[in-house]
C-alpha cells in the first residue's frame, strides 16, 4: 500500500482527525513563503463560498521549505470562530500541512496529495499551484465543480495567456501529445488542475511514482495518466494565469519535467498510442483558448544565436540523437542569417519525434537528449515568434493547429522510429 | 416531598412543558383538563422532572393554541374550573414539583372584554388599552412575524373604523404599554396567579411590548424598564418566584433581558437549539461552539433556558441564510413541515427515530450549560402529523399506551380534540408510555436515567464551561466545572466511530468515573487522553482527584 509508506505517523493523525471529505484542496510547496498565503486564502474563500455545505480539507505537501511555507498555510486556515470575507462556513475547514520526506518534488507533493486524496475518500480533489498568484475564489468552483458533478475524472485549466506565453506547450507538449494520445488537451502540464476520488484511488496505487520522470514531472504524468486509463476528462477556462516572477526560467529543468516525462510515458504506453486511436475531443467548459494579444519582448537575436551556436557545438550528440536527413535540414536552418531563419512545422515534428526514439532506445544518456533538444527547440521558437508576431490571435491559433495537423501526419514516422526501421 | 427552598432553584430545575389538552381527560370529553394532569404527576414525579411549564390554559377562542387569551382570571371551561387548577398546583407541590404557567403580556384576544370595550368607541375608557391608529403606514421597520398568514402589523377594526396594531394574528390585538393602566392591571394578573402558588411565569412575546416610530419596536430601552418593574415586585411581594423570558433573539440582544440580574432570571436561548441539530447533521461541532462562544455571560442569578423542541415550530429565525437552507433541505425536505421560518417537527421524527442520535441531542441538552425543557412525549418518542394544519403536528395527544385512544381519553376518537397518531412508526400502538415502562432499556427508561444523573450533581446547573477543541472536528467535548465538581462531557457527533485525543493536562491526576455505568477509566497524565466513541455516543464522566 503505497499510502502506508508516503504519509507518515503525524500526518496519518492529523487525517483522522480530518475524517472523510468532501472535497480536498492540494497545495504543493517548496520555498513558496512570498505566495502561498494569498493563495490559500483564496482557496479557503473559494471553499467556503462555492461549496458552503461540503467537507472539505486543505492539504499542504512541504518539501521541507526553510521561509515559513509551512507556518503561513497554518496561520491562514480558518478557526472554529473565523469568518472570511463575510462568508459563513457551516462546517470546520481543516488546513493541514506536513513535510513529506526525500527531496523536493512535485511528485513526491503530488503523490501525498494523492495518497491523502485517496485515504479521506475525496469525491473531488483539486491541486493548486502555490505560485498562482492570480487566483481567485472562482477557481475553485470552476476546477472542482465538473468533478463535484460526478461526470469528469481529470480537470485541466485552460488560461487566458499572453501571446507568447506558453511556447512550450504550444510548440511540442500540445502538439505531440495530441498527435501521439489523440487527446485535445491543451494544457497537458498543467499546475493547476482536478480530479475525481477514482482517479486518485487509481494514481496513488501506481508503482511508477518512484520513477524519477514521473517524481519530477508528476504534472504531465498524471495527465498521460487519466488519457491512457480513458478517465473523463474536461478542461475549464481559469482566466489569466500569473507569470512566477520570482523563478527565473530554466528552459532545460523546464524540458526535464515536461518533454522527458512526455518521452519517458512512451514506453509504458506503446500499445495504447502504437494503436489506431480514435480522436478524443475534449469538452471545454468556456474559451478554448484566450490570448493577450499584447505580445511580450523577446530577444530574438539572442535566440538565434543560441540556436545556431547549439546546433554545431552539439553536432556529435544531435549525430547520435537525429537521422542524417533531419541533422542535415536543422544544420541547414540553423546556418540561415537572422530573418530568415525558417524551423518549418514537419521538420520540427520529425525532430522531436526522432529525440523520442532515441530516449526510448536510450541511445546516450536520457537525461543529455532531453538537454540536447532545448537548442532546436529555441530555433522553432525564433520561428514562431517571426511567423507570429504581427499576427492576431486567431491567426496565432491558427499556426498551432497546423503544426498540431504536421505532428498527427508525422506519427507513422515515429513508429517508424521507434522500431527502429529508420 | 417539601419544595427545595434554595432561592436559584430554577438553575437546578429539569422542566417538563405540556399542554393540558394534550395531555390527560379526565372526563372523557376528548380534551386533556388539569384533573387529568393531576392523575398524571406520579408519572412525571417517576420520570425525574422537578419543574412543569404549562401552556396556556386560559379561556380563549383557541385560535392560536390558548395564546390569544379572552380572560386572565379563569381556566377554560375545558380544562375544568379554578379549583381542579389548585388542586394540580397543591398536588405537584406535594412532590417536590414546581409549576410555571404561561403569562400573555404582549396581546389578548379580540374576543377578550377589555378589547371588545375599546373598539366599541374612541371614548372608551379601555380605547387607549391597546394601539389604534388612523393609517397603516406607522412603525413601518416593524417585520412581520407570521409571513405565511400575516400581510401588515395593522388590522383595520370596521367597528371602531380605525386600524389596531398587531405583532402576531391580527385576531391578536398588542396591549399598549405605554398605558399604566394596563401595566398595573397586568401586574394584578400576575399577582392573582402568584397568590394561588404557581412559582413562575413564562413570559411570552417580551420584545414586543412597547412600540416607538423609528425603531423595529422590539427590545426596546421603554420594555425593560416595564419588566424591570415586574422584577421589582416580584421580588419584594414574592420572593423565590422566577420570571422566563421567551424573546426569540440573538444572544447579545437577549442578554439585556438578564439586566443586572434585576430583570428576568431564565431565558431560552433559541439560537442554540437549531444548531444542535446542524452540528449533528454536519458531524461537526462548529455551530455548536461558535453560538456558545458568542453567547455573553449572564448575571450570577440567571441562567439560559436549553430545549430541543416545543410546541412551536423549530425556530429558524436566528440562523443565518446558508444555515436556515441547510436546515430546511436536511430537516423539512417535504415542504409541508415547514411553517413560517422554521420546521413543524417533533423531536423523534427529526432525527428519523434514531435512537442514539435521540440519546445524544438529550445528553447534549442535559450537559450544556443552563436548565433543560422536555416537551411532553419526547420522553417516549411520539412522532408528529404534518397533515394537522399550523403547530398542531406536534400537539397530538399523549400516548400512554397502546388502548382506546392511546390511554389518552375515553371519548369517542371522533370526539378528540386532535387526531392520534396511528401509523406503525409512531402511532400509539407502537410508542406509549405503559410499554415502555416495562423495559429497562426503552427511551423512557433511558431518560428517566438520564434525568437522575443531570439532577445528581449541581454542577449541571450551576457550574462553568470550558470547551475542549480536540483536533478531531466531530467531537464536541467539555469540562462543567462548580466549586470542587467536575464532569467531563465528550460527544460523538458522527455517525461513525470516533478517536479522539483530548488535552486534558490541566486535570492531571485525577480518575475519570464514567456516570452512567460509574465505572472507572484511567487515569489523567501527561499526554493527551485517547478515547473511542461509537457512532453518535457521548460520555459523562465525572472527574475525581483520589
Amino acid at each position: 500500500m503505497p499510502e502506508e509508506t508516503i504519509l507518515n505517523d503525524d500526518f496519518l493523525r492529523e487525517l483522522m482527525n480530518v475524517g472523510e471529505v468532501d472535497l480536498l484542496v492540494g497545495v504543493p510547496t517548496y520555498n513558496d513563503a512570498r505566495t502561498v498565503g494569498q493563495v490559500v486564502q483564496a482557496i479557503r474563500t473559494g471553499l467556503l463560498k462555492y461549496f458552503p455545505r461540503q467537507r472539505a480539507a486543505i492539504i499542504n505537501a512541504d518539501g521541507g521549505s526553510k521561509d515559513n511555507t509551512q507556518e503561513l498555510v497554518r496561520a491562514a486556515s480558518i478557526s472554529d470562530m473565523h469568518h472570511a470575507d463575510n462568508l459563513y462556513a457551516l462546517r470546520t475547514l481543516h488546513c493541514i500541512s506536513t513535510r513529506y520526506t526525500g527531496t523536493p518534488s512535485s511528485g513526491t507533493a503530488l503523490h501525498t496529495i494523492m495518497a491523502a486524496s485517496d485515504l479521506l475518500r475525496a469525491n473531488a480533489c483539486a491541486v493548486i499551484s502555490p505560485d498562482s498568484t492570480s487566483i481567485t475564489p472562482e477557481w475553485i468552483q470552476t476546477l472542482l465543480q465538473p468533478v463535484v458533478n460526478d461526470v469528469n475524472d481529470w480537470v485541466t485549466p485552460v488560461y487566458r495567456r499572453h501571446k507568447f506565453e506558453g511556447l512550450l506547450i504550444r510548440n511540442l507538449l500540445y502538439p505531440m501529445n495530441r498527435a501521439v494520445y489523440s487527446s485535445r488537451v491543451r494544457e497537458p502540464y498543467p499546475t493547476d488542475f482536478a480530479f475525481s476520488g477514482r482517479f486518485a484511488s487509481h494514481v496513488a496505487g501506481l508503482d511508477t511514482w518512484s520513477e524519477e520522470a514521473a517524481r519530477v514531472g508528476a504534472e504531465m504524468y498524471l495527465t498521460i495518466a487519466a488519457i491512457t486509463g480513458k478517465f473523463r476528462i474536461v478542461q475549464t477556462y481559469l482566466g489569466p494565469k500569473s507569470r512566477g516572477e520570482g523563478a527565473p526560467a530554466d528552459l532545460v529543468a523546464a524540458m526535464r519535467r515536461s518533454v522527458g516525462t512526455l518521452f519517458w510515458s512512451l514506453d509504458s504506453t506503446f500499445n495504447i498510442w502504437s494503436a489506431d486511436l480514435d480522436p478524443e475531443p475534449v469538452v471545454t467548459i468556456g474559451p478554448e483558448h484566450e490570448l493577450d494579444p499584447e505580445p511580450l519582448r523577446f530577444n530574438r537575436k539572442r535566440l538565434h544565436d543560441m540556436f545556431a551556436r547549439g546546433v554545431g557545438e552539439l553536432e556529435p550528440v544531435l549525430r547520435s540523437i537525429l537521422s542524417h536527413s533531419t541533422l542535415c535540414q536543422v544544420q541547414q536552418v540553423a546556418s540561415s542569417p537572422e530573418g530568415e531563419l525558417g524551423y518549418t512545422d514537419e521538420l520540427w515534428a520529425h525532430t522531436v519525434y526522432e529525440f523520442a526514439a532515441a530516449y526510448h532506445k536510450s541511445v546516450i544518456s536520457r537525461d543529455h537528449i532531453v538537454q540536447a533538444l532545448a537548442p532546436l527547440y529555441r530555433g522553432r521558437t525564433y520561428t514562431f515568434l517571426a511567423e507570429n508576431r504581427d499576427n492576431s490571435p486567431e491567426a496565432l491559433e491558427s499556426n498551432v493547429e497546423a503544426l498540431c495537423l504536421a505532428f498527427e501526419r508525422s506519427k507513422p514516422y515515429l513508429l517508424e522510429m521507434w522500431n527502429g526501421r529508420k | 416531598m417539601p419544595l427545595p427552598q434554595d432561592a436559584l432553584w430554577y438553575k437546578d430545575a429539569v422542566v417538563y412543558q405540556v399542554h393540558v389538552r394534550a395531555f390527560y381527560d379526565s372526563n372523557a370529553d376528548g380534551r386533556g383538563d388539569f384533573r387529568g394532569l393531576a392523575q398524571k404527576l406520579d408519572y412525571l414525579q417517576d420520570l425525574g422532572i422537578n419543574t412543569i411549564w404549562l401552556m396556556p390554559f386560559f379561556p380563549s377562542p383557541l385560535r392560536d393554541d390558548g395564546y390569544d387569551i379572552a380572560d386572565y382570571h379563569s381556566v377554560h371551561p375545558s380544562y375544568g374550573v379554578l379549583e381542579d387548577f389548585k388542586a394540580f398546583l397543591d398536588g405537584a407541590h406535594q412532590r417536590g414539583i414546581r409549576v410555571i404557567i404561561e403569562m400573555v403580556l404582549n396581546h389578548t384576544s379580540d374576543q377578550h372584554p377589555w378589547f371588545q370595550e375599546s373598539r366599541s368607541s374612541h371614548d372608551n375608557p379601555k380605547r387607549d388599552w391597546y394601539v389604534w391608529s388612523d393609517t397603516d403606514t406607522r412603525y413601518r421597520g416593524t417585520r412581520i412575524i407570521f409571513l405565511d398568514t400575516e400581510l401588515s402589523n395593522w388590522a383595520w377594526d370596521p367597528v371602531s373604523k380605525q386600524y389596531y396594531w398587531h405583532r402576531f394574528f391580527s385576531h391578536q390585538p398588542d396591549l399598549n404599554y405605554d398605558n399604566p393602566a394596563v401595566r398595573e392591571t397586568m401586574w394584578g394578573v400576575m399577582k392573582f396567579w402568584l397568590d394561588m402558588g404557581v412559582d413562575g411565569f413564562r413570559l411570552d412575546a417580551v420584545p414586543y411590548l412597547v412600540e416607538r416610530e423609528g425603531t423595529n419596536c422590539e427590545n426596546l430601552p421603554e420594555t425593560h424598564v416595564i419588566i424591570q418593574d415586574f422584577r421589582r415586585r416580584l421580588d419584594e411581594e414574592y420572593p423565590g418566584r422566577m420570571l422566563l423570558a421567551e424573546a426569540n433573539q440573538w444572544p447579545a440582544d437577549l442578554r439585556p433581558y438578564f439586566g443586572g440580574g434585576n430583570e428576568f432570571h431564565m431565558a431560552f436561548h433559541f439560537p442554540l437549539m437549531p444548531r444542535m441539530f446542524m452540528g449533528l447533521k454536519l458531524e461537526d461541532r462548529k455551530p455548536i461552539t461558535e453560538i456558545l462562544q458568542q453567547t455573553p455571560a449572564i448575571p450570577e442569578n440567571c441562567q439560559w433556558c436549553l430545549f430541543l423542541r416545543n410546541h412551536d415550530e423549530l425556530t429558524l429565525e436566528m440562523v443565518t441564510d446558508i444555515e436556515r437552507d441547510y436546515m430546511y433541505d436536511e430537516y423539512a425536505k417535504d415542504r409541508s413541515m415547514r411553517l413560517n421560518l422554521g420546521i413543524r417537527r417533533r423531536l423523534a421524527p427529526l432525527l428519523d427515530n434514531d435512537r442514539r442520535r435521540i440519546e445524544l441531542m438529550n445528553g447534549m441538552l442535559m450537559s450544556l450549560p443552563g436548565t433543560p425543557i422536555v416537551y411532553y412525549g419526547d420522553e417516549i418518542g411520539m412522532g408528529d402529523n404534518v397533515n394537522l394544519g399550523d403547530r398542531n403536528g406536534v400537539r397530538t395527544p399523549m400516548q400512554w399506551d397502546g388502548g382506546w385512544n392511546g390511554g389518552f381519553s375515553t371519548a369517542d376518537p371522533e370526539s378528540l380534540y386532535s387526531p392520534l397518531m396511528l401509523n406503525p412508526v409512531y402511532g400509539y400502538q407502537a410508542v406509549n408510555v405503559q410499554s415502555q415502562k416495562r423495559f429497562d432499556h426503552s427511551l423512557l427508561s433511558w431518560m428517566k436515567r438520564l434525568i437522575r444523573i443531570r439532577k445528581s450533581l449541581a454542577v449541571f446547573g450551576r457550574g462553568s464551561i470550558e470547551f475542549l477543541y480536540p483536533a478531531n472536528h466531530r467531537v464536541l467535548a467539555y469540562v462543567r466545572q462548580y466549586g470542587k465538581d467536575a464532569i467531563l462531557v465528550v460527544n460523538n457527533l458522527s455517525s461513525s466511530a470516533q478517536a479522539v485525543e483530548l488535552d486534558l493536562r490541566r486535570y492531571k491526576g485525577n480518575i475519570l468515573i464514567e456516570m452512567f455505568g460509574r465505572n472507572i477509566f484511567p487515569r489523567i497524565g501527561d499526554l493527551p487522553y485517547l478515547l473511542t466513541l461509537g457512532p453518535y455516543q457521548f460520555y459523562w464522566f465525572r472527574l475525581r482527584k483520589i
